[in-house]
């Protein structure tokens, strides 16, 4: 049993590299050699996560990967407890339907963070996703439960289809976000793109998001600015071409 | 024992045990978590008939608050486990989510009994609520016309340790009720006790049951009332004419302790002849705060 469970890539992959058996729960009973022979795919094709990772420790929950992952799809997937860090920027499908734990990226992400597998109706249904960065589309889609937080821009269709949950964006959003939300909240800290369907409300200083950012703030690291944290919001509701029941919070001041 | 002249009976002070919640309150500023805060806290005096007792264990700075706004910690207190999450709803309901500003956190976040006032509170929001998970805690959010209540779920209760207590004999009431108001500064703030009484002081302590009247379940605490000295046993010494208690409630025994180590010497100034404590021959409650030992 070691500390932590380093994951180095060593050999840059191809092709697209399907490596969902990377899951901080799953390492912590596994020793490296284990972990080494865990399946991926590359360019559909099977092969072993050791092809492509040196793997260093075994038997922990807490995860480092480091590298040039932009082709690593699907880490975190299903994932249900632990740490995981990233360091560098990932592919997409990051924490795909994860329900626990928490992903720590120090870099960009790609399409459909915490979102749902293909035919699911459910995404993440758990746990906390931090992008240190910006992150692709879809980011969120369909998730039941848990947070996501990007420090940079999210792309387009962010929280399309939440069924409840946080998407936390601190930079700009991109169009068609929340589109089909039934309940959960997108805080907008920069400029949003609101579908027609969301509705405003009013302008207040919502609790629970000074709660939230705090807690990025403290937990994570996550520089949030006072202005933001006891800040107004703009409160739109939405979907309402769906239940209505969620909302984007945009910040309009202090 | 004396302290400044004064003596120091050989005695103890029973306490019994209770359940305990911490409730902090926070708001825009310090003044609504105050206002928030004494109307949560007011009829709160003793469980004898007030069902509860309750008082404002410190300020907290907005750096030790969850939101990051400034605070109180309330301690609340009943006899049994029941009746803790009944009148934690009930008063909640009425004082913290009424006040402007306000928003209400548990203070005992470690505690393994965990009682459900913020998930009863959340029907308020007659279906419009919505609830909020955030570091594994989760929060409900009650729409109000001022704009969002926010409550967490759950909150921890302790056993923790009613009636601690101490007697106050003095010469005169004036010199009492300085002594007392000393005692008071001395232990205000300090962790994990309150003083439930008004200003932490009570002039009418009470003995249990009645010698007259079968329905009362306390009565005047004749043995020390000055006025019956001359009609009754009296436990009232030569030249004191007044008595005031100071009755503290804490999550801890030594939390009780500590605070009496404070508020006993503070009381311990010109007119006042006797500290002492009171007990029921150790019939009432398992614990038992021995004056001369904790000033030792």
């Amino acid at each position: 049993m070691s500390e932590i469970v380093t994951l180095s890539l060593a050999e840059r992959p191809a092709q697209v590299l399907i490596a969902d058996c990377i899951a901080a729960d799953r390492f912590a009973g596994l020793d490296a050699k284990a972990i080494a022979e865990l399946p991926v795919i590359h360019g559909g094709r099977p092969e072993t996560l050791g092809t492509f990772f040196k793997v260093r420790g075994g038997r922990s929950g807490v995860v480092r990967v480091e590298g040039e992952l932009t082709r690593v799809a699907a880490i975190g997937a299903g994932m249900a407890g632990g740490e995981l860090t990233i360091d560098g920027s990932v592919g997409r499908d990051l924490g795909l339907a994860m329900s626990g734990g928490r992903i720590d990226v120090r870099g960009h992400a790609g399409d459909n963070v915490g979102g749902a597998r293909p035919g699911a109706a459910r995404g993440m249904t758990g746990g906390e996703i931090i992008v240190r960065g910006n992150v692709g589309d879809e980011a969120g889609a369909r998730m039941r439960r848990g947070m996501i937080a990007m420090t940079g821009n999210g792309g387009r269709g962010t929280g399309v289809g939440m069924i409840a949950g946080s998407v936390v964006v601190l930079g700009k959003t991109g169009p068609g976000a929340g589109r089909f939300l039934k309940r959960g909240s997108i805080v907008a800290l920069g400029p949003i793109d609101r579908p027609a369907t969301f509705r405003y409300a009013c302008t207040y200083r919502p609790p629970h998001v000074g709660l939230l950012l705090r807690y990025l703030r403290s937990r994570a690291g996550v520089a949030v600015a006072d202005r933001y944290v006891a800040g107004r919001y703009e409160r739109y509701s939405g979907d309402l071409a769906e239940v209505g029941k969620g909302e984007i919070l945009q910040w309009v001041g202090e | 024992m004396r302290i400044n002249g004064v003596t120091i009976a050989d005695t103890f002070a029973e306490a019994f045990t209770m359940r305990v919640a911490r409730i902090v309150i926070t708001g825009r500023t310090a003044k609504w978590a105050r206002e928030a805060a004494i109307k949560l806290t007011g009829f709160a005096t003793s469980v004898i008939g007030c069902k509860c007792e309750a008082g404002i264990e410190r300020e907290l700075p907005p750096a030790d608050t969850p939101d990051g706004r400034p605070g109180i910690s309330v301690l609340f207190f009943t006899m049994d486990k029941q009746s803790l999450p009944e009148q934690l709803i009930v008063r909640l309901g009425q004082t913290v989510l009424t006040c402007p500003t306000t928003a209400c956190f548990d203070g005992l976040p470690d505690v393994p009994d965990r009682l459900t006032v913020g998930k009863a509170l959340r029907v308020f929001g007659d279906g419009f609520q919505a609830s909020k998970v955030i570091g594994g805690k989760r929060y409900w959010r009650l729409p109000v016309m001022e704009g969002e209540f926010l409550i967490e779920e759950t909150f921890g209760m302790l056993k923790g340790v009613g009636g601690g207590n101490f007697l106050i004999l003095a010469e005169d009431a004036d010199a009492a009720l300085a002594a007392a108001e000393a005692a008071v500064d001395a232990m205000t703030s300090l962790p994990g006790v309150i003083l439930p009484f008004p200003g932490g002081v009570v002039r009418s302590g009470s003995k249990v049951g009645s010698k007259r009247y079968k329905n009362m379940v306390a009565t005047t605490n004749d043995p020390f009332d000055p006025t019956l000295r001359a009609i009754t046993e009296s436990e009232v010494p030569k030249g004191v004419n007044s008595v005031l208690e100071i009755v503290l409630d804490g999550t801890d025994a030594p939390s009780i302790a500590a605070a009496m180590r404070a508020g006993i010497p503070a009381a311990c100034r010109p007119g006042i002849t006797t500290i002492t404590a009171a007990n029921f021959g150790g019939k009432l409650g398992p614990h038992h705060f021995h004056l001369r030992k904790i000033l030792a």
